[in-house]
Protein backbone atom coordinates (compact mmCIF):
# COMPACT_ATOMS: atom_id res chain seq x y z
CA UNK A 1 0.00 0.00 0.00
CA UNK A 2 1.77 3.54 -1.11
CA UNK A 3 0.09 6.10 1.10
CA UNK A 4 1.20 9.88 0.26
CA UNK A 5 -0.22 13.18 1.13
CA UNK A 6 0.22 14.88 -2.51
CA UNK A 7 -2.22 13.97 -5.08
CA UNK A 8 -0.34 11.28 -6.78
CA UNK A 9 1.36 8.98 -7.02
CA UNK A 10 4.77 9.78 -8.01
CA UNK A 11 5.86 7.69 -10.87
CA UNK A 12 2.37 6.03 -11.63
CA UNK A 13 -0.15 6.79 -12.96
CA UNK A 14 -3.83 6.44 -11.22
CA UNK A 15 -6.30 4.67 -13.17
CA UNK A 16 -8.81 4.22 -10.47
CA UNK A 17 -10.48 6.77 -8.02
CA UNK A 18 -12.21 5.13 -5.38
CA UNK A 19 -13.02 7.69 -2.98
CA UNK A 20 -12.53 8.63 0.74
CA UNK A 21 -11.12 5.97 2.86
CA UNK A 22 -10.40 6.85 6.88
CA UNK A 23 -9.04 5.33 9.96
CA UNK A 24 -9.49 6.52 13.36
CA UNK A 25 -9.09 5.65 16.70
CA UNK A 26 -9.05 6.57 20.77
CA UNK A 27 -6.31 5.73 23.05
CA UNK A 28 -5.59 6.59 26.34
CA UNK A 29 -2.58 6.28 28.95
CA UNK A 30 -2.38 4.79 32.54
CA UNK A 31 -2.62 7.17 35.17
CA UNK A 32 0.89 6.67 36.41
CA UNK A 33 2.19 8.12 33.00
CA UNK A 34 -0.63 11.08 33.30
CA UNK A 35 1.13 11.81 36.61
CA UNK A 36 4.06 11.99 35.37
CA UNK A 37 3.47 13.99 32.54
CA UNK A 38 2.08 16.29 35.23
CA UNK A 39 5.37 16.29 37.02
CA UNK A 40 7.50 16.85 33.97
CA UNK A 41 4.96 19.84 33.21
CA UNK A 42 6.89 21.37 35.97
CA UNK A 43 10.83 21.12 34.36
CA UNK A 44 9.68 20.54 30.99
CA UNK A 45 10.63 18.65 28.25
CA UNK A 46 9.97 15.93 26.08
CA UNK A 47 6.58 13.92 27.38
CA UNK A 48 7.82 10.67 26.27
CA UNK A 49 4.70 8.86 27.31
CA UNK A 50 2.44 11.12 25.16
CA UNK A 51 4.79 11.26 21.95
CA UNK A 52 4.49 7.39 22.17
CA UNK A 53 1.11 7.45 22.38
CA UNK A 54 0.44 9.63 19.77
CA UNK A 55 2.34 7.21 17.82
CA UNK A 56 0.64 4.42 18.41
CA UNK A 57 -2.58 6.21 17.36
CA UNK A 58 -1.58 7.41 14.40
CA UNK A 59 -0.15 4.16 13.16
CA UNK A 60 -2.94 2.13 14.27
CA UNK A 61 -5.41 4.77 12.62
CA UNK A 62 -3.45 4.69 9.21
CA UNK A 63 -3.82 0.96 9.52
CA UNK A 64 -7.34 1.21 10.20
CA UNK A 65 -7.39 3.52 7.04
CA UNK A 66 -5.13 0.89 5.18
CA UNK A 67 -7.84 -1.94 5.79
CA UNK A 68 -10.56 0.33 4.50
CA UNK A 69 -8.61 1.08 1.22
CA UNK A 70 -7.83 -2.48 0.76
CA UNK A 71 -11.62 -3.82 1.55
CA UNK A 72 -12.49 -1.23 -1.95
CA UNK A 73 -9.82 -2.93 -4.19
CA UNK A 74 -7.36 -0.01 -4.01
CA UNK A 75 -3.45 -0.37 -3.76
CA UNK A 76 -2.46 3.47 -2.64
CA UNK A 77 -3.90 6.08 -0.61
CA UNK A 78 -3.29 9.92 -1.62
CA UNK A 79 -3.99 13.16 -0.42
CA UNK A 80 -3.80 11.91 3.09
CA UNK A 81 -4.75 14.26 6.12
CA UNK A 82 -4.50 14.22 9.75
CA UNK A 83 -6.93 15.20 12.22
CA UNK A 84 -6.58 15.39 15.84
CA UNK A 85 -8.19 16.66 18.43
CA UNK A 86 -9.10 16.06 22.32
CA UNK A 87 -12.20 14.66 23.03
CA UNK A 88 -11.19 13.02 26.45
CA UNK A 89 -8.67 14.61 28.93
CA UNK A 90 -5.65 12.12 28.70
CA UNK A 91 -6.93 10.62 25.56
CA UNK A 92 -5.34 10.92 22.05
CA UNK A 93 -7.78 11.00 19.10
CA UNK A 94 -6.62 10.48 15.69
CA UNK A 95 -8.49 10.62 12.45
CA UNK A 96 -6.72 9.77 9.48
CA UNK A 97 -8.43 10.02 5.86
CA UNK A 98 -7.49 10.06 2.03
CA UNK A 99 -8.40 8.92 -1.23
CA UNK A 100 -8.01 5.43 -1.94
CA UNK A 101 -6.38 5.08 -5.47
CA UNK A 102 -5.88 2.34 -7.49
CA UNK A 103 -2.17 2.94 -9.63
CA UNK A 104 -1.32 0.81 -12.54
CA UNK B 1 -8.75 8.62 -18.29
CA UNK B 2 -8.84 7.56 -14.99
CA UNK B 3 -12.35 6.06 -13.50
CA UNK B 4 -13.76 7.78 -10.26
CA UNK B 5 -16.38 5.26 -8.31
CA UNK B 6 -16.93 5.32 -4.23
CA UNK B 7 -17.46 1.36 -3.36
CA UNK B 8 -19.29 0.31 -0.09
CA UNK B 9 -16.73 0.10 2.73
CA UNK B 10 -17.36 -2.85 4.82
CA UNK B 11 -18.48 -2.07 8.20
CA UNK B 12 -16.57 -2.27 11.34
CA UNK B 13 -12.99 -1.39 10.77
CA UNK B 14 -13.01 2.09 12.75
CA UNK B 15 -14.90 0.31 15.50
CA UNK B 16 -13.46 -1.78 18.07
CA UNK B 17 -15.40 -5.10 18.47
CA UNK B 18 -15.46 -5.27 22.22
CA UNK B 19 -18.79 -5.24 23.92
CA UNK B 20 -19.76 -2.30 25.94
CA UNK B 21 -20.63 -4.29 29.02
CA UNK B 22 -17.65 -7.28 29.11
CA UNK B 23 -15.19 -3.39 29.17
CA UNK B 24 -17.21 -2.22 31.65
CA UNK B 25 -16.98 -5.65 34.01
CA UNK B 26 -13.57 -5.82 33.16
CA UNK B 27 -12.42 -2.37 33.70
CA UNK B 28 -14.84 -2.52 37.38
CA UNK B 29 -13.79 -5.85 38.34
CA UNK B 30 -10.47 -5.16 37.95
CA UNK B 31 -9.74 -1.69 39.25
CA UNK B 32 -11.34 -2.18 41.86
CA UNK B 33 -9.45 -5.06 42.93
CA UNK B 34 -6.08 -3.03 42.35
CA UNK B 35 -7.56 -0.45 44.24
CA UNK B 36 -8.91 -2.76 47.49
CA UNK B 37 -5.14 -4.34 47.68
CA UNK B 38 -3.31 -1.25 47.26
CA UNK B 39 -5.81 0.29 50.07
CA UNK B 40 -5.38 -2.46 52.30
CA UNK B 41 -1.18 -2.24 52.28
CA UNK B 42 -0.80 0.87 52.59
CA UNK B 43 -3.57 0.90 55.09
CA UNK B 44 -1.94 -1.77 57.17
CA UNK B 45 0.98 0.00 56.92
CA UNK B 46 -0.13 3.44 58.18
CA UNK B 47 -1.81 1.66 60.79
CA UNK B 48 1.45 -0.44 62.14
CA UNK B 49 3.37 3.05 62.15
CA UNK B 50 0.52 5.07 63.67
CA UNK B 51 0.49 2.25 66.55
CA UNK B 52 4.44 3.78 67.62
CA UNK B 53 2.95 7.40 67.91
CA UNK B 54 3.32 8.18 71.96
CA UNK B 55 -0.03 8.55 73.34
CA UNK B 56 1.13 12.20 74.71
CA UNK B 57 1.55 13.25 71.42
CA UNK B 58 -2.04 11.59 70.52
CA UNK B 59 -3.62 13.78 73.26
CA UNK B 60 -1.97 17.08 72.04
CA UNK B 61 -3.11 16.07 68.52
CA UNK B 62 -6.77 15.79 69.72
CA UNK B 63 -6.19 18.56 71.98
CA UNK B 64 -4.87 20.64 68.42
CA UNK B 65 -8.21 19.52 66.94
CA UNK B 66 -10.69 22.14 68.60
CA UNK B 67 -13.65 21.78 69.62
CA UNK B 68 -15.06 18.75 68.62
CA UNK B 69 -15.91 17.10 71.55
CA UNK B 70 -19.56 17.37 73.29
CA UNK B 71 -19.94 20.64 74.87
CA UNK B 72 -19.34 20.44 78.75
CA UNK B 73 -22.49 19.43 80.72
CA UNK B 74 -24.80 22.37 81.33
CA UNK B 75 -27.47 21.34 83.75
CA UNK B 76 -26.88 19.46 87.19
CA UNK B 77 -28.20 16.11 86.11
CA UNK B 78 -25.90 16.10 83.19
CA UNK B 79 -22.93 17.26 85.56
CA UNK B 80 -24.04 14.45 87.39
CA UNK B 81 -24.21 11.69 84.71
CA UNK B 82 -21.25 12.72 83.81
CA UNK B 83 -19.47 12.00 86.96
CA UNK B 84 -20.95 8.67 87.50
CA UNK B 85 -19.60 7.73 83.75
CA UNK B 86 -16.26 8.95 84.42
CA UNK B 87 -16.30 6.85 87.94
CA UNK B 88 -17.03 4.18 86.08
CA UNK B 89 -14.91 4.53 83.53
CA UNK B 90 -12.58 4.61 86.30
CA UNK B 91 -13.26 1.50 88.18
CA UNK B 92 -12.71 -0.42 85.04
CA UNK B 93 -9.90 1.58 83.89
CA UNK B 94 -8.03 0.28 87.25
CA UNK B 95 -8.80 -3.65 86.10
CA UNK B 96 -7.64 -3.18 82.80
CA UNK B 97 -3.92 -2.27 83.70
CA UNK B 98 -3.93 1.36 81.10
CA UNK B 99 -0.15 2.58 81.17
CA UNK B 100 -0.13 5.91 83.69
CA UNK B 101 0.11 8.20 81.17
CA UNK B 102 -3.21 6.90 79.82
CA UNK B 103 -5.97 8.75 80.99
CA UNK B 104 -9.19 8.20 79.81
CA UNK B 105 -11.73 11.29 79.56
CA UNK B 106 -15.33 10.88 79.54
CA UNK B 107 -17.96 13.11 77.63
CA UNK B 108 -21.89 12.75 77.92
CA UNK B 109 -24.02 13.90 75.51
CA UNK B 110 -27.60 14.53 75.68
CA UNK B 111 -28.23 13.64 72.29
CA UNK B 112 -30.27 10.43 71.64
CA UNK B 113 -27.63 8.79 69.26
CA UNK B 114 -27.57 5.44 70.50
CA UNK B 115 -23.99 4.98 70.03
CA UNK B 116 -20.68 5.52 72.40
CA UNK B 117 -17.53 6.15 70.67
CA UNK B 118 -13.72 6.21 71.41
CA UNK B 119 -11.54 9.13 69.67
CA UNK B 120 -8.13 10.21 69.79
CA UNK B 121 -6.74 11.22 73.42
CA UNK B 122 -8.54 8.99 75.29
CA UNK B 123 -11.59 10.57 74.91
CA UNK B 124 -15.11 8.42 75.14
CA UNK B 125 -18.19 10.00 74.09
CA UNK B 126 -21.41 7.86 75.78
CA UNK B 127 -24.90 9.40 74.27
CA UNK B 128 -27.93 9.11 76.55
CA UNK B 129 -29.74 7.61 73.67
CA UNK B 130 -27.68 5.10 74.05
CA UNK B 131 -27.86 4.63 78.20
CA UNK B 132 -31.67 4.55 77.36
CA UNK B 133 -31.22 1.02 75.44
CA UNK B 134 -29.15 -0.29 78.32
CA UNK B 135 -30.76 -2.95 81.34
CA UNK B 136 -28.54 -2.13 84.07
CA UNK B 137 -24.99 -1.16 84.82
CA UNK B 138 -23.43 -3.74 83.98
CA UNK B 139 -24.50 -3.57 80.36
CA UNK B 140 -22.94 -0.02 80.47
CA UNK B 141 -20.07 -1.12 81.76
CA UNK B 142 -19.28 -3.91 78.97
CA UNK B 143 -19.89 -0.48 76.72
CA UNK B 144 -17.77 1.65 78.46
CA UNK B 145 -15.16 -1.35 78.60
CA UNK B 146 -15.13 -2.20 74.68
CA UNK B 147 -14.45 1.90 74.37
CA UNK B 148 -11.38 1.64 76.61
CA UNK B 149 -10.59 -1.41 75.11
CA UNK B 150 -10.36 0.56 71.72
CA UNK B 151 -8.39 3.62 74.18
CA UNK B 152 -5.58 1.08 75.60
CA UNK B 153 -5.32 -1.01 71.74
CA UNK B 154 -4.53 2.77 70.19
CA UNK B 155 -7.25 1.98 67.36
CA UNK B 156 -8.38 5.56 67.05
CA UNK B 157 -4.78 6.57 66.41
CA UNK B 158 -4.27 3.37 63.75
CA UNK B 159 -8.27 4.54 62.13
CA UNK B 160 -6.24 8.14 62.02
CA UNK B 161 -3.27 6.79 60.45
CA UNK B 162 -5.22 5.08 58.25
CA UNK B 163 -7.74 6.87 56.78
CA UNK B 164 -4.95 9.46 56.71
CA UNK B 165 -2.85 7.61 54.37
CA UNK B 166 -5.71 6.40 52.09
CA UNK B 167 -7.17 10.06 51.51
CA UNK B 168 -3.88 10.54 50.42
CA UNK B 169 -3.63 7.68 48.00
CA UNK B 170 -6.94 8.77 46.69
CA UNK B 171 -6.09 12.16 46.71
CA UNK B 172 -3.37 11.19 44.36
CA UNK B 173 -5.79 9.92 41.78
CA UNK B 174 -8.06 13.56 42.01
CA UNK B 175 -7.04 14.45 38.22
CA UNK B 176 -8.79 12.11 37.12
CA UNK B 177 -12.01 11.97 35.27
CA UNK B 178 -15.25 13.51 36.12
CA UNK B 179 -17.34 13.66 39.52
CA UNK B 180 -19.36 10.18 39.00
CA UNK B 181 -15.35 8.48 38.90
CA UNK B 182 -14.26 10.06 41.91
CA UNK B 183 -17.38 9.54 44.11
CA UNK B 184 -16.63 5.65 42.86
CA UNK B 185 -12.79 5.58 43.12
CA UNK B 186 -13.64 7.02 46.99
CA UNK B 187 -16.41 4.30 47.51
CA UNK B 188 -14.40 1.82 46.71
CA UNK B 189 -11.04 2.71 48.62
CA UNK B 190 -13.10 3.51 51.93
CA UNK B 191 -14.03 0.11 51.28
CA UNK B 192 -11.43 -2.07 53.28
CA UNK B 193 -10.98 0.62 56.00
CA UNK B 194 -14.14 2.16 57.16
CA UNK B 195 -13.34 2.86 60.91
CA UNK B 196 -12.20 -0.05 63.05
CA UNK B 197 -11.56 -3.21 61.44
CA UNK B 198 -13.97 -6.20 62.26
CA UNK B 199 -10.17 -7.91 64.00
CA UNK B 200 -10.16 -4.33 66.68
CA UNK B 201 -13.62 -4.59 67.10
CA UNK B 202 -13.12 -8.45 68.69
CA UNK B 203 -10.40 -7.64 70.18
CA UNK B 204 -11.66 -4.81 71.88
CA UNK B 205 -15.17 -7.21 72.80
CA UNK B 206 -12.88 -9.90 74.66
CA UNK B 207 -10.42 -7.21 76.49
CA UNK B 208 -14.01 -5.69 77.92
CA UNK B 209 -15.59 -9.27 78.73
CA UNK B 210 -12.14 -9.60 81.16
CA UNK B 211 -12.46 -6.26 82.37
CA UNK B 212 -16.23 -6.66 83.41
CA UNK B 213 -15.45 -10.37 84.98
CA UNK B 214 -12.66 -8.50 86.97
CA UNK B 215 -15.29 -5.37 88.30
CA UNK B 216 -18.33 -7.68 88.66
CA UNK B 217 -17.37 -11.05 89.06
CA UNK B 218 -19.85 -12.55 86.42
CA UNK B 219 -20.30 -11.07 82.94
CA UNK B 220 -24.45 -11.05 82.72
CA UNK B 221 -26.16 -8.95 80.51
CA UNK B 222 -22.64 -7.88 78.91
CA UNK B 223 -24.24 -9.19 75.48
CA UNK B 224 -27.57 -6.92 76.20
CA UNK B 225 -26.64 -3.92 74.46
CA UNK B 226 -26.25 -6.33 71.52
CA UNK B 227 -29.51 -8.53 71.76
CA UNK B 228 -31.58 -5.05 71.41
CA UNK B 229 -29.65 -3.85 68.33
CA UNK B 230 -30.19 -7.82 67.07
CA UNK B 231 -33.67 -7.00 67.84
CA UNK B 232 -33.67 -3.86 65.82
CA UNK B 233 -31.49 -5.32 63.00
CA UNK B 234 -33.67 -8.26 62.37
CA UNK B 235 -36.03 -5.73 60.81
CA UNK B 236 -33.55 -4.62 58.16
CA UNK B 237 -30.77 -6.70 56.80
CA UNK B 238 -27.46 -4.93 56.54
CA UNK B 239 -24.41 -6.93 54.66
CA UNK B 240 -22.02 -7.70 56.45
CA UNK B 241 -19.66 -6.50 54.34
CA UNK B 242 -20.71 -3.07 54.64
CA UNK B 243 -20.86 -3.23 58.53
CA UNK B 244 -17.70 -2.21 60.39
CA UNK B 245 -19.06 -4.10 63.54
CA UNK B 246 -18.60 -8.08 63.19
CA UNK B 247 -21.97 -9.53 62.85
CA UNK B 248 -24.05 -8.83 65.77
CA UNK B 249 -25.26 -12.57 66.16
CA UNK B 250 -21.41 -13.42 66.10
CA UNK B 251 -20.49 -10.93 69.25
CA UNK B 252 -23.77 -12.37 71.07
CA UNK B 253 -22.46 -15.77 70.81
CA UNK B 254 -18.71 -15.28 71.66
CA UNK B 255 -19.89 -13.63 75.25
CA UNK B 256 -22.16 -15.72 75.60
CA UNK B 257 -19.37 -18.51 75.25
CA UNK B 258 -17.34 -16.46 77.45
CA UNK B 259 -20.05 -16.47 80.17
CA UNK B 260 -20.23 -19.76 79.83
CA UNK B 261 -16.79 -20.47 80.40
CA UNK B 262 -16.86 -18.40 83.57
CA UNK B 263 -20.02 -19.43 85.07
CA UNK B 264 -20.15 -19.52 89.19
CA UNK B 265 -23.29 -21.69 90.62
CA UNK B 266 -24.45 -18.51 92.78
CA UNK B 267 -24.15 -15.66 90.15
CA UNK B 268 -24.72 -12.46 91.47
CA UNK B 269 -27.62 -10.27 90.30
CA UNK B 270 -27.00 -7.51 87.92
CA UNK B 271 -26.35 -4.14 88.90
CA UNK B 272 -29.26 -1.61 88.34
CA UNK B 273 -28.69 1.78 86.23
CA UNK B 274 -29.11 4.70 89.00
CA UNK B 275 -32.42 6.38 88.26
CA UNK B 276 -30.71 9.71 87.18
CA UNK B 277 -29.24 7.84 84.48
CA UNK B 278 -32.72 7.44 82.78
CA UNK B 279 -34.44 10.01 80.61
CA UNK B 280 -37.28 11.83 82.51
CA UNK C 1 -26.48 4.09 49.59
CA UNK C 2 -28.88 7.00 48.22
CA UNK C 3 -26.03 8.31 45.67
CA UNK C 4 -24.97 4.53 45.11
CA UNK C 5 -28.41 3.74 44.22
CA UNK C 6 -28.75 7.09 42.06
CA UNK C 7 -25.59 6.48 40.19
CA UNK C 8 -26.56 2.76 39.18
CA UNK C 9 -29.80 4.63 38.11
CA UNK C 10 -27.95 7.09 35.73
CA UNK C 11 -25.81 3.82 34.99
CA UNK C 12 -28.60 1.59 33.68
CA UNK C 13 -30.38 4.30 31.76
CA UNK C 14 -26.74 5.50 30.09
CA UNK C 15 -26.28 2.02 28.61
CA UNK C 16 -30.06 1.43 28.00
CA UNK C 17 -30.84 4.48 25.86
CA UNK C 18 -27.35 4.99 24.84
CA UNK C 19 -26.91 1.50 23.12
CA UNK C 20 -30.72 2.00 21.74
CA UNK C 21 -29.69 5.54 20.33
CA UNK C 22 -26.34 4.14 18.98
CA UNK C 23 -27.66 1.27 17.04
CA UNK C 24 -30.89 3.02 15.72
CA UNK C 25 -28.18 5.79 14.74
CA UNK C 26 -26.22 3.50 13.32
CA UNK C 27 -28.94 2.02 11.26
CA UNK C 28 -30.10 5.15 10.10
CA UNK C 29 -26.31 5.80 8.88
CA UNK C 30 -26.04 3.05 7.08
CA UNK C 31 -29.43 3.11 5.04
CA UNK C 32 -28.71 7.23 4.34
CA UNK C 33 -25.11 6.12 2.67
CA UNK C 34 -26.96 3.63 0.34
CA UNK C 35 -29.74 6.24 -0.62
CA UNK C 36 -26.30 8.68 -1.30
CA UNK C 37 -24.40 6.33 -2.86
CA UNK C 38 -24.33 8.28 -6.21
CA UNK C 39 -22.42 11.13 -4.72
CA UNK C 40 -18.98 10.43 -4.93
CA UNK C 41 -16.73 11.76 -2.27
CA UNK C 42 -12.78 12.91 -2.37
CA UNK C 43 -10.44 14.36 -0.50
CA UNK C 44 -7.75 14.83 -3.92
CA UNK C 45 -8.22 18.67 -4.63
CA UNK C 46 -7.51 18.41 -8.66
CA UNK C 47 -10.88 17.77 -10.40
CA UNK C 48 -11.15 16.22 -13.40
CA UNK C 49 -12.96 18.38 -16.32
CA UNK C 50 -12.54 21.30 -14.05
CA UNK C 51 -13.34 23.95 -16.69
CA UNK C 52 -16.89 22.23 -17.56
CA UNK C 53 -18.22 22.79 -13.72
CA UNK C 54 -19.52 24.84 -11.02
CA UNK C 55 -18.43 24.08 -8.10
CA UNK C 56 -19.38 25.45 -4.36
CA UNK C 57 -18.83 24.93 -0.77
CA UNK C 58 -20.84 22.06 0.84
CA UNK C 59 -20.77 22.02 4.75
CA UNK C 60 -22.26 19.01 7.28
CA UNK C 61 -21.70 19.37 10.85
CA UNK C 62 -22.79 17.19 14.06
CA UNK C 63 -22.86 17.39 17.38
CA UNK C 64 -23.53 13.91 19.58
CA UNK C 65 -23.77 13.85 23.38
CA UNK C 66 -22.13 10.58 24.85
CA UNK C 67 -24.04 8.44 27.65
CA UNK C 68 -23.12 8.50 31.23
CA UNK C 69 -21.99 4.78 30.76
CA UNK C 70 -19.76 5.61 28.46
CA UNK C 71 -18.31 8.46 29.75
CA UNK C 72 -17.64 6.35 32.93
CA UNK C 73 -15.72 3.36 31.20
CA UNK C 74 -13.87 5.69 29.49
CA UNK C 75 -12.80 7.26 32.54
CA UNK C 76 -12.45 4.10 34.09
CA UNK C 77 -9.84 3.21 30.72
CA UNK C 78 -8.37 6.50 31.44
CA UNK C 79 -6.74 4.75 34.46
CA UNK C 80 -5.64 2.32 33.00
CA UNK C 81 -4.48 2.99 29.47
CA UNK C 82 -5.47 1.29 26.28
CA UNK C 83 -8.00 1.47 23.34
CA UNK C 84 -11.32 3.65 24.68
CA UNK C 85 -13.20 1.59 22.75
CA UNK C 86 -16.64 3.51 23.80
CA UNK C 87 -15.44 6.55 22.06
CA UNK C 88 -14.54 5.24 19.12
CA UNK C 89 -18.32 4.16 17.49
CA UNK C 90 -19.22 7.35 18.81
CA UNK C 91 -16.50 9.53 16.79
CA UNK C 92 -16.99 7.16 14.17
CA UNK C 93 -20.75 7.24 13.97
CA UNK C 94 -20.52 11.60 14.31
CA UNK C 95 -17.84 11.61 11.32
CA UNK C 96 -20.30 9.53 8.95
CA UNK C 97 -23.42 11.62 10.07
CA UNK C 98 -21.32 14.76 9.58
CA UNK C 99 -20.21 13.51 5.95
CA UNK C 100 -23.79 12.27 5.02
CA UNK C 101 -25.52 16.00 6.10
CA UNK C 102 -22.34 17.15 3.52
CA UNK C 103 -23.57 15.08 0.41
CA UNK C 104 -27.70 15.84 1.50
CA UNK C 105 -26.76 19.33 1.15
CA UNK C 106 -24.53 18.66 -2.23
CA UNK C 107 -27.57 16.52 -3.39
CA UNK C 108 -29.52 20.09 -3.05
CA UNK C 109 -27.29 21.75 -4.82
CA UNK C 110 -28.11 19.22 -7.82
CA UNK C 111 -24.06 17.63 -7.47
CA UNK C 112 -22.83 14.78 -8.42
CA UNK C 113 -19.35 14.82 -6.33
CA UNK C 114 -17.46 16.28 -3.48
CA UNK C 115 -14.15 17.43 -3.89
CA UNK C 116 -11.56 18.30 -2.17
CA UNK C 117 -13.18 16.92 1.45
CA UNK C 118 -11.72 18.22 5.02
CA UNK C 119 -12.76 16.74 8.39
CA UNK C 120 -12.34 18.54 11.96
CA UNK C 121 -13.48 17.40 15.43
CA UNK C 122 -13.84 19.19 18.26
CA UNK C 123 -15.36 18.38 21.65
CA UNK C 124 -17.43 22.09 21.84
CA UNK C 125 -18.87 21.21 25.70
CA UNK C 126 -16.37 20.05 28.09
CA UNK C 127 -18.22 19.59 31.69
CA UNK C 128 -16.29 19.68 35.64
CA UNK C 129 -13.26 18.92 35.01
CA UNK C 130 -12.88 18.29 31.39
CA UNK C 131 -14.93 15.04 31.19
CA UNK C 132 -16.37 14.95 27.50
CA UNK C 133 -19.74 16.11 27.06
CA UNK C 134 -20.21 16.32 23.01
CA UNK C 135 -18.40 16.26 20.28
CA UNK C 136 -18.94 17.91 17.21
CA UNK C 137 -17.68 17.26 13.58
CA UNK C 138 -17.35 19.39 10.65
CA UNK C 139 -17.11 17.82 7.19
CA UNK C 140 -16.50 20.47 4.35
CA UNK C 141 -15.86 20.15 0.67
CA UNK C 142 -16.16 21.32 -2.78
CA UNK C 143 -19.23 19.97 -4.69
CA UNK C 144 -19.42 20.38 -8.07
CA UNK C 145 -21.62 19.98 -11.05
CA UNK C 146 -21.81 20.35 -15.03
CA UNK C 147 -22.46 23.52 -16.08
Amino acid sequence: MIVTNIETVPGKAIVKHLGLVSGNTVRSKHAGRDLMAGLKNIFGGELKGYTELLTESRQEAVQRMIDQATAVGANAIVNVRFSTSSVAAGAAELYAYGTAVVVE
Amino acid sequence: MAEYENPEIPEGINVSPTHPLKDFALLVSGISALIIVAVLALSLLAGQLARHIPFAQERALAASLGRWLPEPPDSAVAKQRQHYLQTLTNRLAGTMALPPEMPITVHYSSSQTVNAMATLGGHIVVFQGLIDTLPSENALAMVLAHEIAHVRHRDPVVAMGRGFAVMLALSSLAGFGDGALQQWLGGVGMLPILSFSRSQEEAADSSALQAVLDLYGHVGDAAAFFEKVAERQSAAYVPTMFNTHPDVDQRIARIREFAARHAKPEQAPATPLRAFLKAA
Amino acid sequence: MVDLIFFLVLLLLGYVFGQRAEKRHFRSIIEREKQLRDILVFSERRIPDEDKLDGTLVCGSVVVSVDFFKRFVANLRNLVGGRVSAYESLLERARREAILRMKEEARRTGAKSVWNIRLETSSIYKGAQQSIGAVEVLAYGTAVKPR
